[in-house]
C-alpha cells in the first residue's frame, strides 16, 4: 500500500504523557523540606576494569555520576598535569535532549575546569613529573547537584587509581529558593535547582579542613547570605565524608583480597 | 600474617612525627604523618629507630621513571646525534604506557666520548639497559645514559634476523651468518649467566 507522506502516521487515539508518569515523580520537591537535609548517597569505588581507577556516586532522587581515571601517561610538558573532562550523557536530563553544539560544549568545558581547579590542590602533582592524569566524569542522570556528585566521584576515582593525594575532596551542592527571603537548601533536586535564584557548589578537603573549590552563580542576596551558604555547604561535606571514606576502604579491602601479593607484603 | 590489617584513605592522620617516620605513600603535615594513598598500613620498626609508617597497595601501578632508575628500553630510531627509545620497564616493573626517552651521543659510553658514533652503538629494535640521568626540560623528554659497563645493548638481532651473541664490549656476532656487528654491549651480570 502506498504511503501518503502528507499525512501524520500517528495512532488514531492519543493520551497525555502525564498519565504514564510514575506516581510521586512530580511531588519530589516538597515545599516544606528541611534546608539542611541531605539526600542519601551511594558510593562505589573500583568498578570499571578498563580504567586505572573508577568510582560511581548516586544521590537518591536520581543523580548518577560515573568517574574514571587513566594515567599517568606521558605528557608533552614538563610538569605533572591533571586533565578533567565533564560530560553529560544525552539521556541524562528529563525532557528534550540537550542539543549538541558549541553552547553545550562550552558549559561542559566550564564544569570540567571547575572540577580540575577543585581537584588540583588535593593531588600531589609534584610526584608526577612529565606525566598527565586524565579524569572523565560522565553524568548518567542529572537529578540536581551533578557537579557536587562528580567532585566526590572524581576524588574517589583518583584515590582508587592509586594517585598520591593530600586528601579526598567532597562536593556539596546548594541552591537558594526564589523570593526575597529564600533559604539555602542543601543538595537540591533538579526541580529546585531549576527554580533557584542562586546556585553554589562547595568542595572541601575534610581531613585538612580546607576549601578546595567554590563555584556560585545567581542572585544570592546580601554577602552574609553567601557566607551562611558556604558554612552550610561545608557542614554538608563533613557529613558526607564518612560515606565516601567507607566506600574507599571497602574497595581497598576488596583489592587486597583479590591480590594475594598485597597480603604477603603486609604480613 | 598479622590478622588486623588497617586500611586507610588519603588525608587520614596516621600518627605524630614522634611516633613514626613517614615512609612511602605518606606525607607529613603539621607534625603528623598522613596517608597519601588508599591502601593498607604497614609499620616496619628497626630496633632502636623510629618505626617507618608507610601505605602500600598491591600493584605499583603508578610507577614513573625517576632520576637514577635503571630502565629497559627499545630503540625506535637513531640519527648521528642521538637515539630515540621507548622506555618499557623500570627495574623489573613493566610500564602500562611507554614513555619516550633520548640517549645522546655523548652519553653512550664513559670514555672517548668524542669518538662515539650512534650507528656503531645501537640499531633500531635493540633492547637496551640504561639509566635515567634527567627528566629533561620543556623541549626534550627523558634523557638516558649507557655510560657504564653494565649498561648498553642486551638483546640485538642481526640483519639475518637471528639473535646475536656478545663477543666483546663493542661487538656482537650472528650465530647464523657469523657476521660481526658493532654495538655498545652491556656486560652480562654474573647472576644472569646460565651455566
Amino acid at each position: 500500500m502506498a504511503l501518503d507522506h502528507r499525512r501524520v502516521p500517528g495512532p488514531e487515539e492519543s493520551q497525555a504523557p502525564l498519565l504514564y508518569a510514575a506516581p510521586g515523580e512530580a511531588g519530589t520537591d516538597a515545599p516544606g523540606r528541611e534546608a539542611a537535609a541531605l539526600r542519601p548517597l551511594l558510593a562505589r569505588a573500583g568498578l570499571l576494569s578498563q580504567a586505572e581507577g573508577s568510582a560511581y556516586v548516586e544521590l537518591a532522587g536520581g543523580t548518577k555520576v560515573l568517574c574514571a581515571v587513566r594515567g599517568p601517561r606521558e605528557a608533552a610538558e614538563g610538569r605533572g598535569r591533571l586533565l578533567c573532562e565533564f560530560r553529560r550523557a544525552p539521556f541524562s536530563v528529563r525532557g528534550a535532549r540537550p542539543r549538541p553544539g558549541p553552547a553545550t560544549a562550552a558549559r561542559e568545558r566550564e564544569l570540567g575546569l571547575a572540577l580540575q581547579e577543585a581537584l588540583a590542590p588535593a593531588v600531589r602533582l609534584a610526584r608526577y613529573p612529565r606525566a598527565r592524569l586524565e579524569l572523565t566524569a560522565l553524568v548518567l542522570q542529572d537529578g540536581g547537584s551533578a557537579l557536587a556528585a562528580a567532585l566526590s566521584a572524581a576524588a574517589l576515582a583518583l584515590a582508587d587509581a592509586g594517585v598520591e593525594m593530600f586528601d579526598l575532596v567532597v562536593g556539596c551542592g546548594l541552591c537558594r529558593a526564589p523570593g526575597p527571603g529564600g533559604a539555602w537548601l542543601l543538595q537540591p533536586s533538579e526541580a529546585e535547582e531549576r527554580a533557584a535564584a542562586a546556585r553554589l557548589t562547595v568542595a572541601l578537603m575534610p581531613g585538612l579542613n580546607q576549601v578546595a573549590g567554590l563555584l556560585g552563580s545567581g542572585q544570592g542576596g546580601p554577602p552574609e547570605s553567601w557566607a551562611q551558604a558556604v558554612r552550610l555547604g561545608l557542614e554538608g561535606c563533613q557529613r558526607l565524608y564518612p560515606v565516601l571514606r567507607r566506600s574507599l576502604l571497602r574497595a581497598a579491602e576488596r583489592r587486597a583480597a583479590e591480590g594475594p601479593r598485597a597480603v604477603g607484603a603486609s604480613a | 600474617m598479622a590478622p588486623p590489617v588497617r586500611y586507610c584513605v588519603p588525608g587520614e592522620r596516621l600518627c605524630s612525627l614522634e611516633e613514626g617516620a613517614a615512609g612511602s605513600g605518606t606525607y607529613t603535615r603539621h607534625g603528623y604523618v598522613c596517608a597519601a594513598l588508599a591502601g593498607c598500613l604497614v609499620k616496619t620498626s628497626e630496633d632502636g629507630a623510629l618505626p617507618v609508617v608507610s601505605v602500600v597497595r598491591d600493584a605499583e601501578s603508578q610507577l614513573l621513571p625517576d632520576v637514577g632508575a635503571i630502565v629497559t628500553c627499545k630503540v625506535c630510531s637513531i640519527n648521528s646525534r642521538f637515539a630515540k627509545v621507548h622506555i618499557l620497564y623500570i627495574g623489573s616493573t613493566p610500564l602500562k604506557s611507554a614513555f619516550r626517552g633520548t640517549i645522546r651521543r655523548e652519553d653512550i659510553r664513559a670514555t672517548e666520548k668524542d669518538k662515539v658514533e650512534v650507528y656503531k652503538s645501537f640499531r633500531p629494535g635493540d633492547i637496551v639497559l640504561a639509566k635515567v640521568i634527567s627528566l629533561g626540560d620543556m623541549q626534550s623528554n627523558y634523557l638516558l645514559s649507557t655510560a657504564e659497563n653494565e649498561l648498553g645493548v642486551v638483546v640485538a638481532h642481526s640483519e639475518a634476523g637471528a639473535q646475536m651473541v656478545p663477543i666483546s664490549w663493542c661487538e656482537m656476532q650472528c650465530p647464523r651468518t657469523h657476521s660481526k656487528e658493532l654495538r655498545k654491549v652491556a656486560r652480562v651480570q654474573p647472576e644472569f649467566l646460565q651455566t
